[in-house]
């Protein structure tokens, strides 16, 4: 358990913002905080959809369970948290 | 007694170069503070500065310049144009006072380093009127909105901000420490007088001044007008100077640091500059939208002068033309949702027929950043105003230090620039931002961004009360939306339909 400081890019949100999770939190968790920024807020929900997670410049998801520490990303690296249709 | 006029001994009393005997020349002029790029003494005075007066001449003028300024003020000062003012036109007043006078103030001494350090005599001359008149700037930019502080303590941030740990004016103050209060005296005047004065002063008060007399403020439009023309004249020291350097073989120094200079510039325009002019100026009174005055002032104008002088445009120019079309939207939609963090009160500036407007200033405004604004002022209409609030921090630029932020909707391209240097992480929002910081890494690798600071427990406690507390920002003070949110019920009927 620690804290996992984390850079959030939310699809069609116009902004990074600071994401403070916890380095236990699976990518379905991570997800989720992400989205509390965002979604409802500037973002529209997407009835259908999940959220995943995936490094910047990457076109694969890291699995939905997998937990943060087992990512390799790093403190403050920037994160795509993208929509998937269900 | 027959008086020589001015140019019969302009150029013989300019001539104020002489041979040091007691010292050496590097320790009359250290290279740290003149900046002279080893050129030769008898090379600088080939510098011509192109704006000739005399000291007599400018206590002349400038006394009639202080008369026409503090008379309209005192004549208007019984009108009710506070009272009667669009509260978005007051919210100019205050974002620029906060932002601006002590930032003159302080150029006043990087005026006085070009008029000590500088190795031409021409530049000495013109710096130590600029010196003088970044004094004025100061102290009239202070003297003005002291009348409306007992109206309303945000006009007190005139004063308050520029010491203060405000997340804008970290930004402004990171700008204006770097081009201003730590160059060499060759470094302010490309920086500071050629790239960010002849560039883009312009902006703030060419601009500004056509938008406030249309909005009946008389007072602002006289006074930053005023000030203008001391800018239109002490912006002209640069320009000489990129001659000489590039006919000593230093044109690649030069486009460095001009290249620096108008991309700092440009960024904190877009926060500063382009959200007054297209969304808290009201509408009927908008003379240019933020692009069309960009692209008159900088990509025309400004543009020219810097190939009529020998150097090119700046690597980044069509980043920077893309940019001009879409930074300051995200600026303001940052600058409006964190509004808590600021010491004025945002303007909104997205009613229907604003949103008219700007869909047709840049088209695609409502598939994008309006995508963002819908969901908001769905919110409002709902009666959750709490969601429209922030309850994170947005990851600032380690250079810039304003919120990383790019277009938003379906076609979405907010990106991280990250760079990693002696083990830590840099962000940056833009290619532009993080060439700066590779160019001098030294220059800029211990500052703390607010995120940075933040991070390291330097705010507490880490919330919003925490970070407002760090800003010195004090009830009644924090902004709120400018128009206590009037502008949300435009949409009522429509909304009400839909979900009825």
């Amino acid at each position: 358990m620690a804290l996992f400081p984390l850079v959030s890019n939310f699809q069609e949100d116009f902004v990074l913002q600071l994401l403070a999770v916890d380095s236990e939190n699976t990518m379905n968790e991570v997800a989720a905080a992400a989205a509390h920024h965002s979604v409802g807020r500037r973002v529209a929900a997407r009835p259908g959809h999940i959220m995943r997670i995936r490094r910047q410049g990457s076109d694969k998801p890291f699995p939905c369970e997998m937990k943060l520490q087992d990512t390799g990303l790093k403190p403050m690296e920037c994160i795509e948290v993208v929509w998937e249709a269900l | 007694m027959a008086v020589l006029s001015r140019m019969d001994w302009y150029d013989i009393a300019r001539t104020t170069n002489w041979t040091p005997k007691h010292v050496t020349e590097d320790e009359l002029f250290p290279q740290e503070l003149s900046g002279s790029f080893d050129i030769r003494m008898e090379q600088w005075e080939n510098y011509d500065e192109p704006y000739k007066q005399t000291y007599n001449e400018y206590v002349k003028v400038q006394r009639e310049k202080d008369a026409g300024a503090y008379s309209v003020k005192a004549a208007l000062e019984r009108s009710k144009m506070f009272e009667t003012a669009d509260p978005g036109w007051l919210s100019v007043m205050k974002s620029h006072y906060g932002a601006i006078p002590r930032a003159e103030y302080s150029a006043s001494t990087a005026e006085a380093r070009m008029a000590r350090f500088g190795k031409a005599p021409g530049m000495r001359n013109m710096a130590t009127l600029g010196m003088m008149d970044e004094i004025r700037h100061g102290q009239i930019q202070l003297f003005f909105p002291h009348e409306h502080c007992p109206k309303d303590r945000q006009f007190d941030w005139a004063h308050k901000a520029y010491g203060t740990n405000e997340w804008a004016i970290i930004a402004a103050r990171h700008m204006f420490d770097d081009m201003m209060t730590t160059r060499s005296a060759v470094g302010v005047a490309l920086m500071l007088t050629f790239a960010f004065e002849t560039g883009f002063t312009n902006m703030q008060f060419l601009g500004l001044a056509a938008d406030a007399a249309e909005a009946g403020d008389w007072t602002f439009s006289n006074l930053i007008s005023s000030i203008q023309t001391d800018e239109s004249r002490h912006a002209q020291i640069g320009a000489p100077l990129v001659s000489v350097l590039v006919a000593n073989g230093k044109k690649a120094e030069a486009q460095k640091m001009v290249d620096i200079g108008i991309w700092r510039a440009w960024k904190l325009f877009s926060v500063l500059t382009g959200p007054v002019m297209d969304y808290y100026t009201p509408l009927e009174h908008r003379k240019q939208s933020f692009k069309e005055f960009m692209q008159e002032w900088i990509v025309t104008q400004f543009e020219r002068s810097l190939l009529d002088l020998g150097l090119d445009t700046p690597w980044y120019w069509n980043q920077l033309l893309e940019e001009i079309d879409s930074q300051h939207h995200g600026m303001h939609l940052g600058v409006w949702y964190w509004r808590p963090t600021v010491w004025w009160n945002p303007a909104a500036g997205v009613s229907p027929e604003e949103r008219e407007w700007l869909e047709e200033k840049y088209p695609g405004w409502n598939a994008t950043w309006g995508k963002n604004w819908d969901v908001i002022t769905e919110n409002l209409l709902a009666g959750k105003r709490e969601l429209t609030y922030p309850e994170t921090l947005p990851v600032v630029c380690n250079m810039c230090q304003l919120p990383i932020n790019q277009t938003p909707g379906p076609a979405w391209k907010v990106r991280d620039y990250p760079l990693v240097y002696k083990d830590r992480t840099y962000h940056f929002c833009s290619e532009g931002c993080k060439w700066c910081f590779e160019e001098e890494p030294e220059r800029y690798a211990g500052h703390l961004s607010l995120v940075d600071r933040f991070l390291a427990g330097m705010i507490q406690p880490m919330n919003l009360e925490g970070a407002l507390k760090y800003m010195e920002l004090a009830p009644g003070e924090i902004g709120d939306d400018a128009h206590g949110y009037a502008w949300v019920e435009k949409f009522r009927s429509a909304y009400t339909k839909n979900t009825a």
